[in-house]
């Protein structure tokens, strides 16, 4: 075996992973403060992706003050989503609540396709494109700058919640709703940032992932991995978010390298499979003990 | 009108048509069933047929979801697994289609069992992933096995019986509704045994129902075999029905078809998943309809179709689960509650 | 870019028909005698829009065109489509709503597998002939498929268009298919292997990827590795070739990439941006601006629609076109219009100019149309240039 072929294909991995990581945060977010699956998260993805494209290209924003705007449109999505479909279905069964997201899933899906077309489309070059070589491994440039990104990002979370007066009572909150109420935190609020914070973050990771393969109103399958590593990882846990998402990249890019593409999919959910009969909550999650 | 129903026996209280009403409205119901290939165009029978085969799948979800409280997002591909298997059958074999049907049904409950044990471990969200990986896993087995076709599929010729070749709508109508009603039939008085009422129990609390002494392992995995059986039987009856069997006929957005056809017709209500799998399934056509209708005044009604039905479905998923949770059986219930007493209270 | 496009308005009167819709509804539209009707299973969503938006503009156009002047003697053609989004069972769906509402002559058909799901069908209704979207290798057998027809080559016809042009330019080259994990994709890859055997071709590396995949990083490193001369993409529309193409130029690959007809519209080669230059593929028509001979046909398609048309929409145009020679030559011989009279008037076709579609007059003795030229995207003009010529197999 080529070691040198064998570095390039695990560098590819881990900078799909870093942005399925970024994605996963994003998931993990709105699930601890809220526990609420979120299920569009990959339709949120793609509207970041579209949003962009509409910034940039629609009314002619240069990329870097484009950027900042999807995050923003993100987020404030996220705030639309969370006050209007989510709250209303506050203390329901939890398959009602992530139905909700499937359906919002597909409204998004449906719209973008309605304003934007069907077909597949190129958001304006802004990524560094000299490619970049790791000793004599080369790394694609783009796949480098979104894996720094997202190290960034997700550094900015962990430090965030651990330092932080919002992270704490977002923990708390994680921790024990009730008793966060009583201690004085904005339970409500808690959920609102979650929301905001998580939609803009996914936003973000959608232009990393439009501006690396493009743009489609059928993104959203993004999702499907994502709820991999997340489910692998831990459904509450950031490092499990971390450590999936960089798992799930390097896994696929192997399958897809030494068995071939189609191989991608099935084997990260074979591992899946796999996972949950051996930790079914996966890698780094919380087993809930249950009470009569 | 009717102001009450008296019951005098146990047996009555759990009829399952407890009212003479009840039981007129049915047999009308079953009339209307039988005359309306007779007057119905093709394409009218086409999206009976369809309608059918949806409803006997979504029931089958309705007691895996609706009454036992596992979410499944396979049902598509338990389908797929009775459609290729009567394929195969089918084609390689030529068995009895009756036969075919039966073995495709016995093939997903098997695949649904093992595609269940999970269930005892995980619950809620981390069970609906273990069968979208499931999901994924067979599709990828459909499409890359030479015995299903791989990526084109299988084509098959039609049901016959005795010679007689059940191709067309209206054939196919006396094969599928038959059969549909006697699943849905099977479906409600399952519920009125030990069975059904373990699986509300389990529903309700599954540790509560362990501690009254029903095995949770055991009704899980049959709730997985039944609800399987009745989608391997949907899905055989699909094969029958269009004749060609590909790895994407049964998407993953079909399991959340299926999802989305019992939360709008009433999860854990019989009459639900009937209702919720016929209002799905029409709605596309009459979105189909109005785009036809519009295209003279607006020529790119057509274009615009799909990504609006997309749209509406999330839509109607998201409308109901929050105005209206207990879905369309609900507003029957109300409809007919208010002619109860009509025209004396309003 | 595309047409459709809506406002809010239009959506709320959308909305508003639909409720209007849900009362009296008549399914069974009266026949007008004397229309000859062309049905359609069209992929106006789904991953195959992109092509089935432009064959629905390109059929409703040439029948404008057809109808306009008269029809065929007197009888007009009338369209009837219904969406698929590229499924199999809602084409089969669409196929049946449409026979039971209209007496139909003529139907577009989406996809591989629909051609072949409804071939039975097609041959026991006897009534009509179809063509579609797909150039699969399989369907181009008269014996088999014996009421259906493509208006160009199939994969595998195009495969030897272009393995041919490679063998001429670098003789023993090396060559890589990449495709998508389909069955569109699949279609020409192992008859192409003989054929490349023929021509003496070498090739190093087939390349499968998954339907929708984005990120192509891994199979990009795997192409270097295989470092051939010459690259073929089939499969696909558009994604992941342009991410493709960059990476490996970046990469300083100097791999000539080419594509077969889908992946070869003008402003789908034109999204490939830096890596668009040089990309090389096979087209049996012509392109909206080529200026080249007398091409009075793209003269009018030009004056009915002033900007750009995709090649799905010449697709959609010359299938529409030959469908209606095929009818014209059944009604002038004064005969029925059943599935089998049309298709003998389809192959009676011989030496027919397209009004210069087709670059060189085209006959149909079987089921395709194997002609085809190599075009090279020239980053200047920005446009497909000729860089071949007709290559008639």
């Amino acid at each position: 075996m080529d070691m040198l072929f064998l570095a390039e294909v695990a560098l590819a991995g881990l900078g799909a992973g870093a942005l399925y990581a970024l994605t996963g945060v994003a998931f993990v977010l709105i699930y601890k403060a809220t526990r609420v699956v979120n299920l569009a998260i990959g339709e949120i993805l793609m509207l970041g992706g579209y949003a962009f494209l509409g910034f940039a290209a629609g009314l002619g924003l240069s990329p870097w003050i484009a950027l900042p705007l999807a995050i923003a449109a993100g987020g404030v999505f996220g705030w639309v989503v969370e006050r209007s479909l989510i709250r209303p279905m506050l203390g329901e069964n939890p398959i009602s609540v992530f139905m909700v997201t499937i359906g919002l899933g597909s409204i998004l899906a449906g719209a973008v396709q309605l304003a934007w077309g069907a077909d597949p489309l190129r958001l304006p070059e802004f990524l560094p494109g000299t490619p970049i070589f790791i000793g004599d491994a080369y790394l694609a440039p783009k796949v480098a700058f979104g894996f720094a990104a997202a190290a960034v990002v997700i550094g900015l979370f962990l430090a965030l919640f651990r330092f932080s007066r919002g992270g704490v009572a977002l923990k708390a909150t994680a921790a024990d709703q009730g008793a966060a109420y009583s201690v004085g935190i904005d339970v409500p609020r808690v959920f609102s940032i979650a929301w905001i914070l998580a939609c803009a973050t996914a936003a973000g990771a959608g232009v990393l992932v439009g501006a690396i393969g493009g743009i489609s109103p059928t993104m959203g399958v993004f999702g499907l991995s994502v709820l991999v590593v997340v489910i692998i990882g831990g459904l509450d846990s950031l490092a499990g978010a971390l450590v999936g998402g960089l798992l799930i990249g390097l896994v696929e890019a192997l399958a897809g390298t030494f068995l071939g593409g189609e191989f991608k999919l099935v084997v990260t959910f074979a591992l899946l499979l796999v996972l949950l009969m051996v930790r079914p909550y996966g890698l780094f999650g919380t087993h809930e003990i249950e009470r009569l | 009108m009717r102001i009450g129903t008296l019951k005098t026996s146990y047996g009555a209280d759990e009829a399952l048509f407890d009212s003479s009403v009840q039981r007129g409205l049915l047999v009308l119901l079953a009339l209307g069933a039988v005359a309306f290939p007779f007057v119905a165009s093709p394409y009218w029978l086409f999206l009976a047929c369809l309608c059918a085969i949806n409803v006997a799948s979504a029931t089958g979800l309705n007691l895996l979801t609706g009454y036992t409280g596992l979410v499944s997002l396979g049902q598509a591909a338990f389908m797929s697994v009775g459609a290729y298997a009567v394929a195969v059958l089918e084609i390689r074999l030529g068995t009895p289609f009756l036969l075919n049907l039966l073995i495709g049904a016995a093939l997903a409950a098997v695949i649904g069992i093992l595609v269940g044990i999970p269930s005892l471990r995980v619950k809620g969200l981390y069970l609906a992933i273990a069968t979208i990986a499931a999901s994924v896993i067979l599709h990828f087995l459909f499409s890359h096995w030479s015995l299903t076709g791989e990526a084109r599929g299988l084509s098959m010729p039609p049901a016959s019986l005795f010679g007689y070749v059940i191709d067309q709508p209206f054939t196919l109508y006396w094969l599928i509704m038959p059969v549909t009603c006697l699943m849905v039939l099977g479906a409600a008085n399952l519920l009125r045994t030990r069975i059904g009422r373990a699986f509300i129990a389990i529903r309700d609390r599954d540790i509560s129902a362990e501690v009254l002494g029903i095995p949770l392992l055991r009704y899980k995995l049959t709730s997985f075999a039944i609800s399987s059986f009745y989608a391997g039987l949907a899905g055989g009856l699909w094969a029958y029905f269009f004749r060609v069997v590909t790895p994407e006929s049964f998407p993953l957005v079909n399991s959340i078809f299926y999802l989305a056809a019992i939360i709008v017709g009433g999860m854990g209500t019989i009459l639900g998943g009937i209702l919720g799998a016929v209002f799905m399934t029409l709605v596309p056509e009459l979105l189909k309809f109005a785009a036809n209708w519009l295209t003279p005044i607006y020529p790119d009604a057509l274009a615009a179709l799909a990504p609006v039905r997309t749209i509406v479905f999330g839509g109607l998923i998201v409308g109901f689960l929050i105005f209206e949770p207990r879905g369309l059986a609900e507003i029957w219930r109300r409809v007919r509650r208010f002619f109860h007493l009509w025209p004396f209270r309003t | 870019m595309t047409d459709t496009q809506l406002n809010r308005r239009q959506v709320l009167a959308g909305t508003a028909a639909l409720a209007g819709m849900a009362f009296g509804v008549s399914p069974l539209a009266a026949q007008e005698t004397g229309e000859i009707v062309l049905g359609g299973s069209i992929p106006l969503t789904g991953v195959f829009a992109f092509a089935g938006i432009g064959i629905h503009a390109g059929i409703q156009d040439y029948l404008k065109i057809l109808n306009d002047g008269g029809g065929i003697k007197g009888r007009k053609i009338k369209y009837v489509a219904e969406d698929t989004a590229y499924k199999v069972d809602a084409s089969v769906a669409a196929f049946n709503k449409i026979t039971s509402q209209e007496k139909v002559s003529l139907y577009y058909g989406d996809s591989t597998g629909f051609s072949k799901t409804i071939n039975p069908e097609l041959d026991r209704r006897g009534s009509m002939i179809m063509a579609g979207a797909s150039f699969a290798t399989e369907l181009n057998d008269p014996k088999k498929f014996p009421l259906q027809f493509m208006a160009g080559p199939d994969y595998t016809e195009m495969f030897g268009i272009l393995l041919r042009y490679i063998a001429k330019e670098k003789p023993g080259a090396r060559v890589a298919f990449v495709y998508s994990d389909t069955e569109f994709g699949r279609d020409p890859i192992v008859p192409g292997e003989a054929v490349a055997k023929e021509l003496k071709l070498n090739i190093v590396e087939k390349i499968v990827t998954p339907p929708g995949s984005v990120d192509v990083s891994t199979e990009v490193l795997k192409l270097r590795r295989a470092n051939p001369d010459f690259t073929i993409f089939h499969g696909y529309v558009l994604a992941p070739i342009p991410e493709f193409v960059a990476q490996a130029k970046q990469m300083g690959m100097k791999s000539q990439f080419m594509g077969t007809f889908w992946t070869m519209d003008n402003s789908t080669v034109q999204r490939m941006d830096a890596a668009a230059d040089g990309f090389m593929g096979v087209m049996p028509y012509r392109y909206y601006y080529d200026k080249d001979g007398s091409v009075p046909m793209l003269e009018k398609i030009r004056q009915m629609r002033p900007e750009y048309q995709s090649t799905g929409y010449m697709q959609g145009f010359v299938t529409a076109m030959l469908m209606a020679e095929a009818v014209k030559r059944t009604l002038d011989a004064g005969k029925e219009l059943t599935g089998a009279n049309l298709k003998a008037g389809l192959n009676s076709i011989k030496d027919f100019d397209t009004g210069g579609l087709f670059g060189v007059p085209i006959s149909i003795p079987g089921n395709s149309v194997p002609v085809g030229r190599i075009y090279r995207f020239d980053a200047k003009a920005k446009q497909m240039l000729p860089a071949s010529d007709w290559i008639k197999l």
